[in-house]
């Protein structure tokens, strides 16, 4: 029985694959292409093969940020900064050298890597909050690093690099256009870097990222190299943020300095933790929702005037419910659902499902307050937090 | 030399509003053990609170009634919002008070506009600067050095000299002691927030006093008022304020003598270098913890 529904949920993956691989040849299908078209007038959802390649790049930098935050538990608020890093260096590279795009894309990506692997280092020092504003003040700083007099020549300064539009190499000119090209060579790498690390994170490295996020002083103990791994996180998330900053610059043929900014920063965090910390389906998840929140939430503009202009007011309120409410994200929720991990009894399944998140909502103090304690949690006052106990009742 | 004065007073007289915002973080820091992201946010929106005040009274009023509106938010903020995640891990917080931040943000650009808006100053602090030697300084700095200095003292009172700072101190040192002797835990946290939000609702009427009221006025300034608190150390009001006037004056400094295009990345990376040789701050206690 577990065995067959498992089966399915691989099916599932496969047919995600297939699709993507043969998207742009679909979407131009006059079925298809008519259903996508409708798709985007009614929901602002346009799924258009350049959209999806944005979401591959979103989805290799979210992957990164994912392996420091999520599973590492180190908060990063400037990670913009370690994108910057690697587009900076591809831009500069295809701009001035004649460096094959895939070359400039894996030296920005080791750049990225060991600048990340040296700001590991000073961040081995530093825990949570102050962490937190240590990144914060990297990626503050990355506007003015960039438009600075030394580097103005090969930085371009405020007005940023210009490249030349991403054409299809000659030998396979009649296969593909240059659309589609630019599609394949996003989405390959960032299928390979997506697999590698859902490998990574079951392997040895992950386990031990996980270690030191639930106890530092227990995965020491446990012959965790503290030092070692958390300086590992940063290499790899900054390999990642290198590599998708490469992406990036590839195809949106474009870096300046404001394509990297704070609030950028701090948005890639927040639709992680929407999408769900420590899992890779949260990045991808998070990595849909950052690239097609845009159109839907200018599609309910239209419908409600006060959505658009209340837009983070509402990301706002969202994130705040996520976190009391469901801190696994919305990959939590999918999980709970049962569409990925069958249940194995029906008791269980019963279990899943908006049960376990309306009854943290409704253990809200204030939910609390306004309907009265449940009387099975006046006396529960004894047990751990996560079954519900800890908190005094009056 | 005298110019070097100059850019000192100067960096002063920004560091300390930078002061007031980072004492407002340290608040909340102190007793919750939670850096509050949504700080430079809601002071601008009870900012923008006063300013309707403001249309129908002078400035002290609309100061006392706005700092009771911002003690009121900041409470319920406590016991709504950050409640239920009082035992969840750092990062939790974090992102529930960036939340914050973009609700705030929202709210008041959807209330208020996007345009900045003139912002009257106190009589007492307008009229021509004053002049110290070859220095000069204007009224309105002097004011507001003077209210970090006189919120600083009032704090240092309650903190050390009333039995409510001591509950509130204890609190912040060991809840479940506290709760075992009689201390109601949850009130003393949402009283840290309402403290906090109202010494930050100051901060946001002397900033729009300063500048003009914006939606984005208080971003930078909360930027460089954690540089001022991290500095300090996050859990040392006294910390907080000289941490705050010490970046201001780092600005400044790098500003006028390097170049005003890196003042940001100059006062940041000697931030990073302080936290590098003192990674919880210059006044800043080390936890040490049990397993």
């Amino acid at each position: 029985m577990r065995g067959r529904l498992l089966r399915l949920s691989v099916l599932a993956w496969l047919l995600l694959g297939l699709t993507l691989l043969f998207f742009p040849y679909f979407s131009t299908w006059p079925g298809f292409a008519w259903f996508l078209d409708h798709l985007a007038e009614t929901t602002g959802i346009s799924l258009t093969p350049f959209q999806l390649t944005t979401f591959a790049v979103w989805l290799v930098i979210l992957t990164g940020l994912n392996l420091l935050t999520g599973y590492s538990g180190q908060i990063s608020l400037g990670h913009g900064a370690l994108v910057a890093a690697g587009a900076y260096i591809v831009a500069i590279l295809l701009d001035r050298t004649g460096t094959p795009v895939a070359v400039a894309i894996l030296v920005g990506g080791l750049g990225a890597g060991a600048i990340g692997f040296a700001i590991g280092v000073p961040a081995l020092r530093l825990t949570g909050p102050y962490l937190a504003i240590a990144t914060l003040a990297l990626i503050v700083s990355m506007p003015q690093i960039l438009k600075m007099d030394a580097v103005n020549d090969w930085t371009g300064g405020a007005s940023g690099i210009d490249l030349p539009l991403a054409r299809a190499p000659g030998v396979i000119d009649g296969l593909v256009d240059d659309r589609q090209w630019l599609y394949y060579s996003v989405m390959l790498p960032a299928i390979i870097m997506t697999v590698l690390a859902r490998n990574l994170t079951r392997s040895r490295i992950g386990r031990a990222f996980i270690a030191l996020r639930d106890s530092e002083i227990g995965a020491q103990q446990m012959g965790v190299n503290i030092a070692l791994y958390k300086t590992l996180a940063f290499g790899l998330s900054a390999l990642y943020a290198g590599v998708g900053g490469g992406l990036f610059v590839y195809s949106q043929d474009f870096a300046s300095p404001e394509s990297f900014s704070v609030f950028q920063s701090i948005t890639l965090l927040v639709v992680l933790v929407i999408g769900g910390l420590a899992s890779i389906l949260g990045a991808i998840l998070a990595a849909v929702f950052f690239t097609f929140q845009t159109g839907v939430i200018s599609r309910l503009g239209e419908v409600l005037p006060a959505v658009d202009r209340l837009r983070w007011a509402i990301y706002g309120g969202l994130l705040i419910l996520i976190m009391i409410a469901l801190p696994s994200g919305a990959a939590g929720l999918v999980q709970r659902l049962s569409l990925l991990r069958p249940a194995k009894t029906l008791a269980e399944w019963r279990g899943g499902g908006l049960r376990a998140p309306l009854a943290s909502l409704r253990a809200h103090p204030a939910v609390e307050r306004l309907l009265g304690v449940p009387r099975e949690r006046i006396y529960d006052r004894d047990l751990p937090p996560e079954e519900g106990g800890g908190r005094p009742k009056r | 030399m005298e110019e070097f004065a100059q850019q000192v007073v100067t960096g002063v007289s920004i560091g300390s509003i930078y002061a007031i915002v980072a004492l407002a973080i340290v608040l909340i820091y102190r007793s919750t053990g939670i850096v509050n992201f949504a700080q430079g946010e809601i002071a601008m929106f009870t900012t923008f609170v006063s300013w309707t005040f403001l249309l129908r009274m002078d400035f002290w009023p609309a100061l006392l009634l706005t700092t009771l509106v911002a003690f009121f938010i900041g409470g319920m903020l406590e016991v709504v919002i950050m409640r239920p995640v009082e035992r969840a891990p750092p990062l939790n917080a974090v992102v529930i008070t960036l939340g914050l931040l973009a609700i705030f943000n929202s709210l008041a650009l959807w209330r208020y506009g996007s345009l900045p808006k003139p912002f009257p100053k106190p009589e007492i602090f307008a009229g021509a600067p004053l002049e110290v030697g070859t220095v000069t300084i204007s009224r309105l700095n002097v004011g507001i050095l003077a209210m970090a200095f006189l919120i600083m003292v009032v704090l240092f009172l309650l903190f050390n000299y009333t039995k409510l700072g001591l509950a509130m101190r204890a609190t912040a040192q060991n809840p479940t002691a506290s709760r075992l002797v009689g201390i109601n835990v949850s009130r003393m946290l949402a009283l840290g927030w309402a403290l906090s939000a109202a010494v930050g609702a100051v901060a946001g009427m002397l900033t729009a006093a300063s500048l003009t009221l914006s939606v984005d006025m208080m971003f930078a300034i909360l930027l460089f008022a954690f540089a001022g608190a991290v500095v300090g150390g996050l859990d040392s009001p006294g910390g907080a304020i000289l941490g705050g006037v010490v970046v201001g004056i780092l600005q400044a400094l790098a500003g006028n003598y390097i170049s005003s295009q890196v003042d940001i990345t100059a006062a940041f990376a000697i931030i990073v270098g302080v936290l590098l040789i003192r990674p919880t701050g210059l006044f800043g206690r080390r936890m040490v913890r049990r397993v």
